[in-house]
């Protein structure tokens, strides 16, 4: 009884990952698209602790099911997101698109069927053995990827800051004071 | 039973494609941004699932997940103010409007 609960939360996890991955990409409504990214999001939450990877686990909800969720909210909400019928299915590129990606696709997933190992999962953790190796052998690059996330934040405060010689107005058109 | 590592792999690569299927599908930069995070994801999960197969104590897959979160974050940022400062200058999300920075 017990050795099936794993199996079967995995395969309700996975159900739900491709499940609400292809709603994220055949359905039309912006907001049920972000919404099931951040459901998707939730489910590899749940891989990861299947996985024994619980710290990995609690980022993925921080920041995945957190902050892009969020952020992605803002893009659909500061864009007017236009309806185009039927862009979806009578696109010129798509039927190229779904050929290249298929091709690539089955033999990859085949080739992944074939590793049959169980997976011995750590005793006591992973917190303590992932500290140890990001603050110990990776040190130099935790402190680069400090270094792009404050460019990445300067870039996009410089990119979407408006220009100087747009003078504040009031509602009739006068300079404010 | 335990679940065999191979299926963790091929749900990581479904997850994959699907993405794929949708940056190369869709036209909105919007969903295109939310389909490259879903490949970015998958791309972790392969890493978390790889790093318990080579039974390493060290947890070096996951170290990587650590730098492809602190990516995807950068990445969803820049992006996002790019699309933003686009949609400024030409009020439309559609990518094969924006014909303007090709030569």
């Amino acid at each position: 009884m017990y050795d099936l609960i794993g199996p079967a939360i995995f395969g309700l996890l996975s159900v739900g990952i491709i499940a609400a991955a292809g709603g994220v990409v055949l359905l039309k409504r912006i907001t049920a698209q972000a919404l099931l990214m951040a459901f998707t999001f939730f489910c590899m939450a749940g891989m990861f602790l299947l996985l024994g990877a619980e710290t990995i686990a609690a980022f993925q909800v921080l920041i995945y099911v957190g902050a892009i969720t969020v952020l992605i909210l803002f893009g659909v909400m500061f864009t007017k997101q236009d309806e185009r019928a039927y862009a979806l299915f009578f696109q010129r590129q798509t039927p190229w698109a779904g050929a290249v990606v298929a091709a690539i696709a089955l033999p990859v997933i085949a080739l992944a069927f074939s590793f049959r190992d169980g997976i011995p999962l750590p005793p006591g953790g992973d917190l303590i053995p992932l500290a140890t190796s990001l603050f110990g052998d990776f040190t130099f690059p935790f402190e680069v990827a400090s270094v792009l996330l404050l460019a990445a934040l300067v870039g996009a405060i410089v990119l979407v800051k408006r220009d100087d010689d747009e003078e504040p107005t009031g509602p009739a058109g006068e300079p404010l004071p | 039973m335990t679940v065999p590592i191979g299926a963790f792999i091929a749900v990581s690569a479904a997850l994959f494609f699907i993405g794929a299927a949708g940056v190369l599908m869709r036209r909105n930069a919007v969903v295109i941004l939310m389909c490259v995070e879903l490949m970015l994801n998958a791309a972790n999960l392969a890493l978390v699932a790889f790093s318990r197969r080579s039974g390493s104590i060290d947890q070096r897959g996951s170290v990587f997940v650590v730098f492809v979160f602190v990516i995807a974050a950068a990445e969803v940022a820049v992006g996002l103010a790019i699309v933003l400062s686009a949609y400024r200058n030409r009020p439309s999300v559609d990518v094969d409007g924006a014909k303007a920075m090709s030569g």
